[in-house]
């Protein structure tokens, strides 16, 4: 199966790849798997004062489509506010980066980190 | 008509914990008596029915052989079928995957055969305890969720299994 040129883009060079300290009260941490490919991915956010979202990173062991769906929902995210980002929806990301409908589920897994790292900072926060 | 359970199909009861010698022998000796070849004098039709046999025969084999398959087909039985594609939030044993995979990732860096075969024995191990863990709770429904849960950590392992096994073999190349 051919891969978008954006999929590979992201895959070759993914944005926003890293790790932020998951005990720092402004970061929220979303970790999501999917057991039929075994993908795993890490979502983190990092949230200023005025709720908005200054940075974002991701660690995501699985396909190009897994990769490319996080690296994409990171650089969407950063500069939203968190009701802005828990609105990007899987499909968004799907027609962004052209995924096939066999790899669909890896943008719903993207969809399903962001919305679990951002749960974690409203937990942490005690806003939920 | 549906086809048959695989394990009757096997002369097995359903059960999580298998002779897998004996399974195999058994699939042996049922795949000969439908192998294509013997049917090649044959009618058209029967050519089709030890066809779609053989592929029966192998689609059971398949799923019984490896611990997930069987798993998921178990709680299947059971009136529990589980969706294939579903995002899993199990922080602990994800957080520890993560651990691993990072792990993995050094080990293919450094290209250290040794360290893959000490990762493979803890995986083996981790493989183990969470087929005993299941054994014990399959077959009673207030126990599903854990079941569910177990059998999607099985899955998590089996993929990882897999990777090792890619690695090993770029290694010894």
């Amino acid at each position: 199966m051919a891969y978008s040129e954006k999929v590979i883009d992201h895959y070759e060079n993914p944005r926003n790849v890293g790790k932020m300290n998951a005990e720092d009260p402004d970061v929220g941490t979303g970790m999501v798997g999917a057991p039929a490919c075994g993908d795993v991915m890490r979502l983190q956010i990092k949230v200023n004062e005025q709720g908005v979202i200054e940075d974002a990173k991701f660690k995501t062991y699985g396909c190009g489509s897994a990769i490319a769906s996080s690296s994409l929902a990171t650089e969407w995210m950063k500069g939203k506010t968190l009701d802005e980002a828990e609105s990007i929806k899987n499909t968004q990301l799907a027609e962004e980066l052209a995924l096939p409908p066999v790899k669909i589920h890896c943008s719903v897994l993207a969809e399903d980190a962001i919305k679990a790292a951002v749960r974690d900072y409203k937990q942490k926060k005690g806003l939920l | 008509m549906g086809s048959p359970c695989h394990f009757a199909l096997f002369e097995l009861q359903p059960a999580f914990r298998l002779d897998l010698n004996q399974l195999s022998a058994r699939y042996r000796e049922l795949a000969k008596a439908v192998h294509p070849d013997r049917f090649a004098d044959a009618s058209e039709r029967e050519q089709r029915l030890a066809l779609e046999q053989s592929a029966g025969l192998n689609e059971a084999y398949q799923t019984l052989k490896s611990a997930p398959r069987r798993a998921l087909y178990l709680l299947a039985l059971r009136g529990r079928e589980l969706p294939l594609e579903v995002t899993v939030q199990d922080p602990e044993f994800l957080l520890q995957q993560m651990r691993w995979r990072e792990e993995l990732e050094d080990l293919q860096d450094s290209a250290d055969l040794a360290g893959v075969a000490v990762f493979k024995q803890r995986l083996k191990r981790a493989q183990g305890e969470l087929e005993d863990d299941f054994a014990a709770c399959w077959d009673d429904s207030a126990r599903r969720d854990e079941a569910e849960r177990l059998v999607r950590r099985m899955q998590f392992l089996d993929k990882l299994a897999h990777e090792v096994r890619d690695l090993e073999e770029r290694l010894d190349d």
